[in-house]
């Protein structure tokens, strides 16, 4: 094995453990602010997998906009009713004699599909040589050639989710 | 010690692994947000599943769909998000708790 056989070894097997200990205090940290955090650590850590696999464009977005949006979006709402924040698996979870056999037998299921299924691999691939700046304007030509008409659609639904989570949150007006 | 390389087959067992864990806190969490925050690490492993495929199945990395897939996974993830908290939160303002065992108005 060369140099960098090893080094991408070292790398996967970092990244990969960190995110799936984080992952695993989503589910068992008791406090739910905890999770939170745990939530964030797996997210960025998610974005050093995108980086391993050549995403460069993926790991800016991931971080940006899922680390510092969606995962501080969700610590402000956990502050703003932080009173029913306990009871996480140690306050006595009561799913847990359903969820954790049903859980084990999804993860067996999909790894048997996943181990004997035939890939179609390319054996002579080798990394696109192209740097990060290509990647961006590849992937933002696409977004408007051939995926111009989903992208528009998201554009839609982002509008209507926009209107729709200020009317469900805001306060009831006495009229 | 003589590892196989890291291929396909190594991410997608990292990603079921992450589902099972957004599929457990699912289940098991009480309160609503830790089921936000399960989905939320369900959504990323099928992420993580769309850009190894593309990194691996793509004949010399000349295509890029896979990260555009990707990118509108994550717009659809901050809008369900965003009203999800929003529900969450007008349900926490009227039964004053976010356990979800006591949300009960529409279920028989």
């Amino acid at each position: 094995m060369s140099w960098a056989d090893w080094f991408d070894q070292f790398a996967f097997f970092l990244v990969g453990g960190i995110t799936l200990v984080s992952a695993a205090g989503v589910v068992f940290v008791p406090r739910i602010i905890h999770a939170c955090l745990c939530l964030l650590a797996a997210l960025i850590s998610i974005a050093g997998l995108y980086g391993l696999l050549a995403a460069h464009l993926l790991v800016a977005i991931q971080v940006l906009v899922y680390a510092g949006g969606i995962a501080v979006l969700i610590l402000f709402a956990v502050m703003l009713l932080h009173r029913g924040g306990e009871g996480g698996l140690l306050g006595g979870s009561r799913n847990l004699l359903i969820g954790l056999p049903a859980t084990v037998i999804v993860w067996f299921t999909v790894a048997i599909a996943v181990v004997f299924s035939k890939w179609h691999y390319l054996p002579e691939f080798q990394p696109s040589t192209a740097g990060a700046s290509s990647d961006v304007q590849a992937v933002g030509e696409l977004l408007l050639s051939r995926h111009l008409l989903a992208f528009e659609l998201i554009s839609v639904i982002m509008l209507m989710a926009l209107v729709g989570a200020i009317i469900l949150a805001r306060e009831d007006r006495p009229e | 010690m003589m590892l196989p390389p890291i291929g396909l087959l190594h991410y997608l067992i990292l990603s079921l692994c992450l589902f099972s864990f957004g599929l457990l806190a699912v289940i098991t969490r009480r309160h609503a947000i830790g089921i936000l925050l399960g989905i939320e690490l369900m959504l990323n492993s099928a992420n993580i599943n769309l850009v190894a495929c593309n990194h691996f199945l793509n004949p010399g990395g000349a295509l890029l769909d896979g990260q555009v897939f990707v990118l509108m996974v994550i717009a659809l993830a901050a809008c369900e998000a965003a009203v999800g908290l929003a529900i969450i939160l007008r349900f926490y303002r009227q039964a004053e708790a976010a356990d979800v065992a006591d949300a009960q108005l529409l279920k028989w």
